[in-house]
């Protein structure tokens, strides 16, 4: 993990003398050109990623048999497994479900039998709200942080930020998570130990119709601000939990581009005209150094989503990652394959955003 | 960068995590509580914590604890039972008696009705038990469906509306009433389910189709249901002594425990592990409520594939049973319940458990040193008798998935305490459940761990699935003896005579040794310190009802 965020930060971080021109370079094609191919390009990225997901899937056999078997006579087994219509060639159960995913239908899970996607719009919006709160989280430690750092270059504070950011990113995202239910939770106690909000807070958000499934959404609709210090309050373990994570990789980042943008001839021209040197880092050093960030957000999504099924499992929030543990667990691979699948999709078309964006934004992006 | 921007940049920080702590500390100084200032759910309401699984609550399609815990809290039953019995009486049925040989007939109380307002009839029970077999014939249950219970049942007839008769396809059929308190019990409104497919419990819910001591109220699959106390309920429990009760599903027994510890539930009831509820017995803000539990573990033996066995190379029905003896003088329950278990288990010497009609402790006095405990020297003696030769190897398998995680543990100890009497060489392996449950019926392990748990509190449930010639265990255990007495018992209509069969027939079985039992499983309730009736619903029903706990 640490050598893939390294690379990571060091493929976004400018070099000295690559000083913004103020004039984009253009290599055979304009903005449209360049979003079209990106946007293209999200198709056959899709679909190799549910053809791996299908792949392995079903390599283990069909999935009655995985949930089921041991469970039915074979006789009822055989009879369950044709009327699904597993005992088809592959190449038309793969065709089917590339179909099925065109028209939103990923099937219907084995162990409860809801639609797939039912289940993603239930839990998908839990797992938003969390990752939303883990990017806040990596927004407001790591920036400011990585600002800190990068001033008080190779002193004190930025070596111990330095080995916080390491120590943040390194740490696997479980045991931070328990790490801070047993301080907070347990040794205190002053936050909750799991669950997204109090039983009563959920009742009182289901009478009142709030339903969105996003609860802070759901909670300040109620108008009780009880309710809203209460989901919060659930929220502050887990989205720290991840959110850490991400903010390491944002601190190292915001560090490296800050001294690397202050070393730069622009820079070093400004400094020289007598430019102070407040104004030289919030105005030349300081913006030009978050833009790398925005590169660095569609990996930290997949970082993020994979985090959340250890994050929302150690703490109990009922999300995507938390049911994807327990379709496994039941051994529910049509419910496992469609959760995947769209994940595999957020992840392509997050991408695809965060690359409009950046182009938008960052001078230095050639298309 | 200035100071002055490093010290507004230091200040925005520390204020972020200011307010955080702050958040935190707006509350009431326990994350757990309620947001709106009352921990718990207080007055008439209860919060219960479990870590169940539901699977539906279509009484049709599922078959497991999680699932019959809501079962057993909003559909009536005809026969139940009442607190601190395992027999069964009429619930919102008047009268229930075999009419003939084949004819149970069942009388229900007038005027009863669903919390839709729908009458409930004999037509409603009719459509019920017709709808369990149906749906067990087309496979819309997916196999986790009960009606394998019915197996009894040939059909039902509703000649009134209060009368029910169920032509049963043997006589005196004296398991058939419990039957009609198990999971393939429940009665179901004909006006809301479908009759030969699952109905979802979204609609289920909606409909109202309620007549137990509680109804729904709201409901999120495994992760919260709202109960309300049914004021058209008429059956054996009365009403409910808490008029709400909210069930919260976890995942994670560790959360389940931390959970109960800060109030945020007030009942935390299976699972907690046997280190937790060893750690709550000291809490002082928590009361520990034990219950005899209908769970047991035991090792089966292969007749055929055992070392000795029929199909072995050296097969000797004196020898085989010599080793299956000697494992039987070697096993110390009480180290494997109370080191592993922290007396969450308890040791068992029966094959029908202790709190039920019939619990006769036959392996007691038969094995080991006659007071419970292990004896070399008998195992040594069992085996030299038959001429076996020591150390005898011994390939034991476990399931690693199954039976919790202390599985490892436990075969891990009983492999130490067959080793260390010089008599055995124990190859100890595990499989997962699924091609566990394959194997185990295919010969192809010789000595493996199973458990059990009942389908109703009666003792046929302990012998007829394990010990009749086409049993479940499929371990080629054959006694004609005990298949007649099995038979008998299950059509003898005297009480006291029925119960001396059973007794014999665990004695029988104890010679033979088709099984060690050695562990039954206690049923443990932590609740809080102003929760009261955990005990009166921890009886050997197995049944836990939320009608007998209340707060305050």
């Amino acid at each position: 993990m640490t050598i893939t965020q390294d690379l990571a930060v060091d493929a976004v971080t400018p070099e000295p003398d690559d000083a913004p021109s103020g004039r984009r370079r253009r290599a055979g094609g304009g903005l449209g050109r360049y979003l079209l191919v990106r946007f293209l390009l999200i198709f056959p990225t899709v679909l190799i990623l549910v053809t791996v997901v299908f792949v392995l899937m079903r390599a283990t056999g069909d999935p009655i048999t995985a949930a089921l078997g041991g469970r039915l006579p074979a006789d009822q087994l055989a009879t369950r497994i044709h009327a699904a219509g597993y005992d088809r060639p592959l190449l038309t159960q793969y065709l089917e479900f590339l179909s099925g995913i065109a028209r939103g239908d990923f099937g219907t899970t084995i162990s409860d039998h809801r639609p797939v996607t039912q289940v993603l719009v239930t839990y998908g919006t839990a797992t938003l709200e969390l990752a939303l709160y883990a990017l806040l989280v990596a927004f407001l430690v790591g920036i400011p942080l990585g600002r800190i750092a990068a001033a008080r270059r190779d002193k004190a504070p930025d070596a111990a930020l330095r080995v916080s950011a390491i120590l943040a990113y390194a740490t696997p995202v479980f045991f931070a998570g328990m790490i801070l239910k047993l301080v907070f939770a347990v040794w205190l106690p002053i936050l909750p130990v799991a669950g997204r909000a109090t039983t009563r807070s959920t009742l009182e958000m289901k009478t009142q119709g709030a339903n969105t499934g996003i609860y802070l959404v759901d909670a300040i609709s109620t108008g009780n601000w009880a309710i809203v210090g209460d989901v919060l309050q659930h929220a502050v373990l887990p989205s720290l939990a991840l959110g850490l994570l991400t903010a390491g990789v944002f601190l190292r980042l915001v560090r490296t581009n800050m001294i690397g943008t202050l070393q730069t001839g622009y820079v070093e021209a400004a400094r020289s005209r007598g430019v102070s040197e407040r104004r030289l880092v919030r105005t030349h050093a300081w913006r030009p150094a978050l833009v790398p960030i925005i590169t660095v957000i569609g990996l930290q999504i997949a970082m993020l989503l994979g985090g959340a099924v250890l994050t929302e499992t150690t703490f109990e929030w009922k999300g995507l990652g938390f049911q994807l543990v327990q379709y496994l667990l039941a051994r529910d691979f049509v419910a496992v394959q469609g959760m995947v699948a769209l994940l595999a999709v957020i992840v392509a078309v997050t991408n695809f955003v965060v690359d409009v964006i950046a182009a938008l934004v960052d001078p230095r992006i050639r298309y | 960068m200035t100071s002055a921007t490093l010290r507004r940049t230091t200040a925005i920080t520390a204020g972020l995590a200011a307010t955080a702590l702050l958040l935190a500390a707006c509350g009431n100084g326990n994350g757990g509580s309620d947001a709106t200032g009352t921990a718990g759910a207080g007055g008439d309401s209860l919060t219960i914590g479990t870590t169940d699984k539901i699977t539906t609550i279509d009484p049709a399609g599922s078959y497991d604890n999680g699932s019959f815990a809501v079962m057993n809290q909003v559909y009536p039953f005809l026969l139940n039972t009442p607190y601190g019995s395992p027999d069964v009486e009429p619930d919102i049925a008047v009268s229930a008696e075999f009419t003939s040989p084949t004819e149970y007939t069942v009388k229900l109380k007038p005027g009863l009705k669903f919390a839709n307002g729908h009458a409930l009839t004999s037509s409603d029970v009719k459509f019920t038990f017709d709808r369990q077999l149906t749906i067990l014939a087309n496979g819309a249950d997916g196999g986790n469906g009960p009606a394998s219970l019915l197996y009894n049942l040939e059909s039902t007839d509703a000649p009134d509306d209060t009368t029910v008769v169920f032509h049963l396809k043997s006589e005196n059929d004296q398991v058939f009433p419990q039957n009609l308190s198990s999971p393939a019990g429940p009665i179901v409104d004909e006006e809301v389910f479908a009759a030969d497919a699952l109905t979802p419990d979204d609609e289920i819910v909606a409909a109202k189709p309620f007549a137990g001591p509680y109804t729904i109220t709201s409901y999120t699959l495994n992760e919260l249901v709202s109960y309300e106390a049914n004021p058209e309920y008429q059956g054996l429990y009365g009403a409910p002594k808490s008029k709400t009760v909210t069930v919260q599903y976890f995942a994670d027994s560790s959360n389940l425990k931390l959970s109960v510890q800060q109030g945020e539930v007030d009942v935390a009831f299976r699972s907690l592990s046997a280190t937790d509820i060893d750690d709550l017995r000291g809490d002082d803000n928590v009361k520990v409520v034990d219950g005899p539990g209908g769970e047991i573990r035991y090792i089966v033996f292969n007749f055929d594939t055992q070392p000795f066995g029929a199909t072995t190379a050296d097969a000797d029905a004196s020898k085989a049973l010599a080793v299956r003896q000697a494992v039987a003088d070697l096993i110390d329950r009480t180290a494997i319940a109370d080191q592993v278990y922290k007396g969450t288990y308890t040791p068992l010497y029966s094959y029908v458990p202790a709190g039920l009609t019939g619990a006769t402790e036959s392996l007691k006095g038969l094995y080991g040193d006659g007071k419970g405990g292990p004896d070399a020297g008998k195992a040594k003696a069992a085996l030299a008798d038959a001429g076996v030769s020591t150390p005898v190897t011994l390939n034991l398998q476990y399931s690693n998935d199954h039976y919790g995680p202390s599985s490892a543990d436990e075969y891990a100890l009983i492999k130490d305490q067959l080793e260390s009497s010089g008599l055995f060489t124990v190859n100890l392996q595990t499989t997962e459940w699924t091609q566990y449950s394959k194997d185990r019926t295919t010969d192809v392990y010789p000595v493996y761990q199973l458990g059990w748990f009942p389908d109703y509190s009666d003792a046929d449930n302990y012998l007829t699935p394990f010990f009749l010639e086409e049993n479940f265990l499929g371990n080629h255990y054959v006694n004609q003896d005990v298949n007649d007495l099995i038979l008998k018992q299950a059509t003898t209509t005297d009480a006291g005579e029925r119960t001396a069969l059973i007794e014999k027939i665990q004695d029988t079985v104890a010679a033979d040794l088709s099984t060690v039992p050695y562990l039954q499983g206690a049923q443990v309730a932590v609740v809080g310190k102003d929760v009261q009736g955990a005990q009166d619903t921890l009886d050997a029903s197995f049944k836990f009802r939320y009608g007998a706990l209340s707060k305050g």
